[in-house]
């Protein structure tokens, strides 16, 4: 039973990256219909970054925030200097510049920071002590911290979007662009934002996840796959879909890792499994929108 | 005749190298209603774009006074012009509400007052206001276009083919809730339409457009009395 509760704390907060990585994906997916494939790298890139922050001295929150507004930059750039001249011209391309982008991020991080895996310092307490118990179970704060930074994201994104003017206009621009230019929304500067937020989202989840794992090129590359699966899982539409598929996929990751000995080395073949079934099944995903519109 | 709302002068645009408007000539009356009449391909929808800073255009157009034949379409929208899109444009995945809540996002100040008062001209839409406007019909989805578009307080209402898709009978109740709302509001309307025998009842002046020019001008009542109209528009010389 403890083992239980453990593991699915673990499925938890892993999931919860793969959710925070997902909702990256979508907050793009809803404004422009791209699946950026550079998210990961990118958030790789600004895990770097924090991580260079804090052997200067920076505090980790700090340099958290600080890698999030580069994430931010780094994103919208991409959209205005890469997606958008390419989309005007030959939308079909703009997914080939994407994993053009993914390739050139890699390099770069490679280039300035070598490709020895480094470390950076989580952000929650983590010594050997960090933890508190229920029953047996050891439940590391490091998790719970990690489970809570995406209840906050998805709380903020919901406000965001459902209560402000720019959250309206974002969904606005989502569905149709022409019309948001006729009621005034500059859809350029939407556009740019929601990459931009999308970018600061992706770092976030690298930075969380780099204390746990080793801080090399290939950081989010599985994680990446993942929470592709977990957005198609979720809807690609649907940010609340994001969440519930990356947390679906980290328990699933979790359980199948320590009950099913024989899956574990299977794991994305496994996943490959689902996406299949989920695109058969319910190509629109568990809370993705079916286009229903009466003429 | 008093200095018009709107004063189009020599507008061209089209789409690329493709000219579609060869240099259109027409006023708007603070006021009135004005139809431009013409078939599939005349040019319709790309005045009502060129007019909206939609698509790049030349010659001149002035509105109340200033030019924004050079303007953005968020400029063109805060200087008072608003546009019903062909084929009604909803957000089809947005609530009603939503929908009208992203029609005053110009808007500076509360709308609350605005979305009553559309409420009450379309009851239809109170009762959907939290439904996704892709679920409504598409005489009520029209309804919520005008509406969206009312919600910038427009001083000229611009509506290109509101007929389009709809029943004969919505029709007519769509061009009475138009002329109502011109008479309660004062705002001027420019209308480009095929359907001629509804549209023209409706217009004060009206504008036959072909192939990109002007070809024809009267009032309302002249141009439904025309035969090249009636047999171009109405089906035959009746």
């Amino acid at each position: 039973m403890s083992l239980f509760i453990e593991r699915m704390f673990n499925g938890l907060a892993e999931g919860s990256i793969y959710a925070l990585l997902a909702l990256a994906l979508v907050v793009i997916f809803r404004s422009t219909g791209q699946l950026n494939f550079a998210q990961g790298e990118i958030g790789t890139l600004c895990a770097f970054f924090a991580s260079t922050f804090t052997l200067s001295g920076w505090p980790v929150w700090l340099s958290i925030l600080v890698a999030m507004v580069i994430g931010f930059v780094i994103a919208a750039l991409v959209e205005r200097v890469v997606v958008r001249p390419i989309e005007e011209r030959n939308p079909g391309a703009v997914i080939v510049a994407l994993i053009g982008v993914f390739l050139a991020v890699n390099q770069l991080s490679a280039m300035f920071w070598g490709v020895d895996a480094r470390g950076l310092p989580s952000v929650f307490p983590n010594d050997e002590n960090a933890f508190f118990k229920i029953g047996d179970a050891t439940i590391r704060y490091e998790r719970l911290g990690i489970i809570a930074v995406l209840a906050v994201m998805v709380l903020l994104l919901f406000l965001l979007f459902n209560y402000t003017k720019i959250g309206l206009a974002m969904r606005a621009v989502a569905n149709n662009q022409e019309s948001s230019n006729l009621v005034g929304i500059r859809v350029g500067n939407i556009l740019i934002l929601g990459w931009g937020l999308a970018g600061a989202i992706g770092a976030l989840a690298a930075t969380l996840l780099a204390p746990s794992a080793a801080l090399s090129g290939t950081l989010m590359l599985g994680p990446f796959l993942l929470a592709s699966v977990a957005a198609v899982l979720g809807g690609l539409d649907s940010p609340f879909g994001a969440v519930v598929g990356g947390i679906t996929i980290g328990l699933l990751k979790a359980f199948l890792i320590g009950y099913v000995d024989f899956l574990a080395e299977m794991l994305f073949p496994v996943m490959l499994v689902v996406l299949l079934a989920v695109l058969l099944f319910r190509p629109s995903g568990l809370f993705g929108t079916e286009k229903v519109e009466r003429v | 005749m008093s200095e018009p709302i709107l004063h189009v002068r020599g507008l061209t645009a089209g789409y690329g190298q493709i000219e579609v408007l060869h240099g259109l000539d027409f006023t708007v009356a603070d006021g009135e209603i004005v139809v431009i009449l013409g078939a599939n391909g005349a040019g319709k929808t790309t005045t009502m774009r060129a007019i909206s800073g939609m698509i790049a255009r030349t010659g001149d157009v002035v509105f109340q006074g200033s030019s924004i034949g050079k303007a953005k379409p968020d400029a063109v929208l805060r200087a008072g012009i608003s546009q019903v899109p062909q084929g009604r444009g909803t957000f089809t995945d947005l609530s009603v509400e939503d929908n009208l809540r992203a029609g005053a996002y110009a808007m500076k100040g509360s709308i609350a007052a605005d979305l009553d008062r559309w409420y009450d001209v379309f009851p239809r839409l109170a009762e959907r206001r939290d439904q996704r406007a892709g679920q409504l019909s598409g005489g009520e989805q029209q309804m919520l276009a005008i509406a969206r578009a009312m919600m910038n307080r427009p001083k000229l209402l611009l509506c290109d083919e509101p007929s389009l898709g709809l029943a004969p009978i919505i029709t007519q109740d769509l061009f009475r809730i138009l002329g109502e709302l011109r008479d309660e509001m004062g705002m001027a309307l420019l209308v480009v339409e095929q359907n001629a025998g509804l549209s023209l009842q409706l217009a004060d002046r009206a504008y036959v457009l072909e192939t990109g020019n002007i070809v024809a001008t009267g009032t309302g009542d002249e141009l439904l009395a025309d035969d090249t109209v009636k047999e171009a528009y109405l089906g035959g010389v009746g």
